[in-house]
């Protein structure tokens, strides 16, 4: 028992001595060890924004900020430092962006990233002093567009940032969610889920139709207006109710492939309305095929198109239905922004389209498909004639 | 559903990418030397998993609740090692009083665990990456399981390499840790899987 | 030339009783750290610092210091010479402190450490536990230092962090990720059996008794490449648990 107490003692008196110890080493560190790091912290600050004095981070809880904000530090000028995580080429991209009191951007530096070309640790040097339309003005770099383009957006959401912070509005929102918005907006009981329908006949003054989800109505788009029509109602507005009349009278007939001589290999569909446009679903070689003409199919690296034409040979509509090209390059081809180019082209100038920055292959498969779709109109119109 | 997402994530790559000892070379010691047989090596494995969540269990509200508390966060690893070595005792004579036959098979695995670098390694991990509870708790159970895993498939190689005829200045350890080289080299293979796979 | 006791007890470390190569200790940092020369000679400092402070603490306080205790009371007399040592890196060298991260902590489970204190600092006089911790240490820290060399220069073609021209498309990176880690301390060891055929000790005597995870080895890690491959492994858990 004796013992027992003993060991006991000599343990809770060896922790007592290093407990002072550890007490007293940590009175002498524990300034220098605080010192340093509001240096190494003030010292990534100063890079962005070296006239900054008097940095404090700040709570931006009650700011509605873009998603790439994740610390915000105000300096004593009046000016902001902003660290922003994005995705470039890879995940993980992360930015300092310093922005001055007058809205020019002080300096951008990317602090860590798993980008593969390395241009990014020199792309800030470019937009520094900028302001926010020049900094949109600032060449991508070819080659490395994805990283460069992340870069842009970063810096222009931190400008964005540095002006609500400042008691101004801007409108932070994504093509995507200004457009969800609006469907919203236009046809509340669609209750946000809204697709974009896929248009066979000459509709004139609308731009495009979406339908709810859920079946309560449609939305259609008119250049910035959107008007929503429920289910079963016509439209007062003219031109929408002409749409209407039209979209519900359209019947679309499927087309006998094998009945046709020459048709291109890659149509897989075709179907005709009532009206006389076609409907046709062309494939196009997507980048893991490489434009060969015999593919492989079971790769599922092609591209398919759905695209409406005119019996005069104009597009109405085009649509890609499946595509599995690398995300953030070919991915792209299934944006409306991509497809939507084509909308109203002929034979003639369907090729003038912007294509997609970095992913060629994809581009040009998707062209072919459009190709393949002209010739196969021709084809099935003669055969129409016979 | 997101942190259900993010608690897999970390289970999964504290298993496969970040595996404590093929990766981050924590728990070195026992894994080279109870490997030979796969029944000692799969105990091990398993007290070693039970440790790591007991000592999580009690380290992470030590350190939120009682150490950053009154400001003595440097007292973090002396607190800790002493936890943990009383942990085991407790453990230990637990086991042994209640649980005897669970005590013959583990037991005789738990007083070396004390001062095995992965146990106090995974308690300042968890508070170092800025964990929470449950996600301490996930990420101790995922090295633990690691851990076991690694003991498992190395018990199988060793079991080849006690067989072959081997150089001389290569005999025991020298193989041993080569093997363990290959074995490492195909953890490598899991780089980046966890990210892709949830992305 | 004569060889003094006190002198022996400290070139001992070196390469003799080399506690990485010979004895097999302290492997966790020495396969982490030793991606860069600069990690691997800033940690065989800490943990000489620490192998010193303790030896030389432990030594005085042999006396006082009830048996059935003993081993808790080593390990709190090393975690706070750990964590006095991680407070000091931590405000006079932060670069190497970010470079080290949680393996500093983790001196206190280096068995070196707790192995030397319990075979020697335990049993002998101050002089000689101090002297013994320097050479343990150093030759810590020659391994260390031995081993990021290699790896270092080809693996990442530089020196300390300092390029190395020639090497710069001959890197093999292989060698400073994982793998390579355990790859290259297997070779090293090969070879310095080679270098200490027949002299180097039977691992047992020196640094298994005080190792905590000594029945956990049985005959894995405390094994001499060669001499005790006869002794086979029979019945060692049991033994492991009469413990």
């Amino acid at each position: 028992m004796k013992k027992s107490i003993f060991s006991t003692l000599a343990l809770v008196s060896i922790c007592a001595v290093m407990a002072i110890l550890l007490a007293l080493t940590n009175y002498f560190t524990a300034p220098i060890i605080k010192k340093n790091q509001d240096a190494a912290a003030d010292a990534a600050l100063l890079e962005v924004m070296p006239n900054g004095t008097g940095f404090e981070k700040m709570d931006t809880g009650s700011y509605t900020l873009p998603k790439t904000i994740t610390e915000v530090y105000k300096a004593a000028n009046g000016g902001y430092v902003f660290k922003l995580e994005t995705a470039g080429y890879a995940p993980h991209f992360v930015i300092m962006c310093g922005v001055n009191a007058d809205g020019t951007v002080s300096g951008a530096k990317c602090i860590s990233s798993e980008e593969t070309k390395g241009e990014e640790k020199t792309y800030g040097e470019k937009l520094a002093g900028k302001t926010i339309d020049d900094v949109l003005a600032v060449d991508t770099v070819s080659g490395t567009t994805m990283t460069t383009a992340a870069y842009k957006n970063a810096v222009k959401d931190a400008l964005n940032a540095a002006i609500i912070l400042g008691g101004g509005s801007v409108d932070i929102r994504t093509p995507e969610e200004i457009l969800a918005d609006n469907l919203t907006q236009a046809l509340p009981a669609g209750e946000g889920q809204f697709t974009r329908l896929f248009i066979v006949e000459v509709i004139e003054g609308i731009d495009a139709v979406y339908t709810a989800d859920n079946g309560a109505g449609s939305v259609y788009v008119m250049g910035e207006e959107f008007i929503g029509v429920p289910t079963g109602a016509t439209s007062e507005n003219e031109t929408v109710a002409a749409a209407q009349a039209v979209l519900a009278a359209s019947e679309v007939e499927k087309i006998d492939l094998t009945a046709y001589e020459g048709l291109p290999k890659r149509l897989k569909s075709a179907s005709k309305t009532t009206t006389g446009n076609y409907i046709l679903e062309v494939e196009g070689a997507g980048f893991g095929i490489m434009n060969t003409e015999e593919y492989i199919h079971s790769s599922g690296e092609y591209i398919l198109v759905r695209v409406s034409i005119t019996p005069e040979g104009k597009i109405i509509d085009t649509l890609t239905v499946y595509q599995a090209e690398s995300e953030n390059y070919g991915a792209a081809c299934a944006k409306e922004e991509f497809y939507g180019q084509f909308d109203g082209k002929t034979e003639e100038n369907y090729r003038e389209i912007d294509a997609i920055s970095g992913a060629t292959y994809t581009t040009n498969g998707y062209l072919k498909a459009i190709e393949n779709a002209f010739k196969a109109v021709k084809i099935l119109k003669g055969g129409a004639e016979e | 559903m997101d942190a259900f997402k993010s608690l897999l994530v970390i289970l999964l790559s504290s298993v496969l990418v970040n595996n404590y000892v093929l990766s981050r070379f924590l728990g070195i010691c026992p894994f080279l030397g109870v490997s030979k047989k796969l029944d000692q090596a799969t105990g091990m494995g398993i007290a070693v998993t039970a440790v790591m969540l007991l000592a999580t269990a009690v380290t992470w509200p030590i350190q939120y609740f009682l150490l950053d508390k009154v400001g003595l966060g440097y007292m973090q690893t002396i607190v800790f090692i002493l936890v943990i070595a009383s942990l085991v005792q407790l453990l230990e004579l637990l086991l042994k009083r209640f649980i005897p036959a669970l005590h013959k098979g583990l037991g005789v695995y738990l007083p070396l665990i004390t001062t095995n670098c992965a146990v106090l390694g995974v308690a300042i991990n968890n508070i170092n990456d800025g964990y929470n509870f449950l996600q301490s708790m996930v990420s101790s159970l995922g090295v633990g399981l690691g851990f076991l895993l690694a003991m498992v498939l190395f018990s199988g190689l060793r079991s080849r390499i006690e067989e072959s005829n081997i150089p001389k200045p290569f005999r025991g350890l020298g193989a041993t840790l080569i093997a363990a080289s290959f074995l490492s080299l195909a953890f490598m293979g899991f780089a980046g899987i966890v990210e892709k796979l949830f992305a | 030339m004569k060889k003094n006791g006190s002198l022996s007890v400290l070139l001992k470390g070196l390469l003799k009783e080399n506690p990485v190569f010979v004895l097999i200790l302290g492997t966790c940092p020495t396969l982490a750290t030793t991606t860069n020369v600069t990690g691997a000679f800033g940690m065989g400092i800490a943990a000489l610092a620490v192998l010193v402070c303790s030896n030389i603490l432990i030594s005085l306080l042999r006396k006082v210091i009830p048996d059935n205790v003993r081993i808790p009371c080593y390990i709190v007399v090393i975690a706070g010479f750990v964590t006095i040592v991680q407070m000091i890196v931590q405000a006079f060298l932060p670069g190497l402190y970010e470079m080290l991260g949680v393996y500093l902590p983790l001196i206190t489970v280096n068995c070196i450490i707790l192995g030397r204190a319990e075979m020697f600092a335990g049993k002998n006089n101050v002089g000689k536990s101090a002297l013994d911790g320097i050479g343990m240490g150093l030759g810590f820290t020659l391994a260390l230092v031995v081993m990021a060399t290699i790896r270092e220069v080809l693996g990442n073609a530089s020196f300390a962090g300092i390029e190395i021209g020639f090497l710069q498309n001959y890197k093999i990176e292989f060698l400073v990720k994982a793998p390579g880690g355990l790859l290259v301390y297997g070779c090293l060891i090969a070879l310095v059996y080679v270098i200490t055929r027949g002299k180097a000790p039977l691992k047992k005597s020196f640094s298994c008794a005080g190792c905590p995870n000594a029945a956990n080895c049985q005959t894995g890690t405390c094994e001499a490449p060669a001499e005790t491959v006869a002794e086979t492994p029979a019945a060692n858990s049991e033994e492991g648990g009469a413990q």
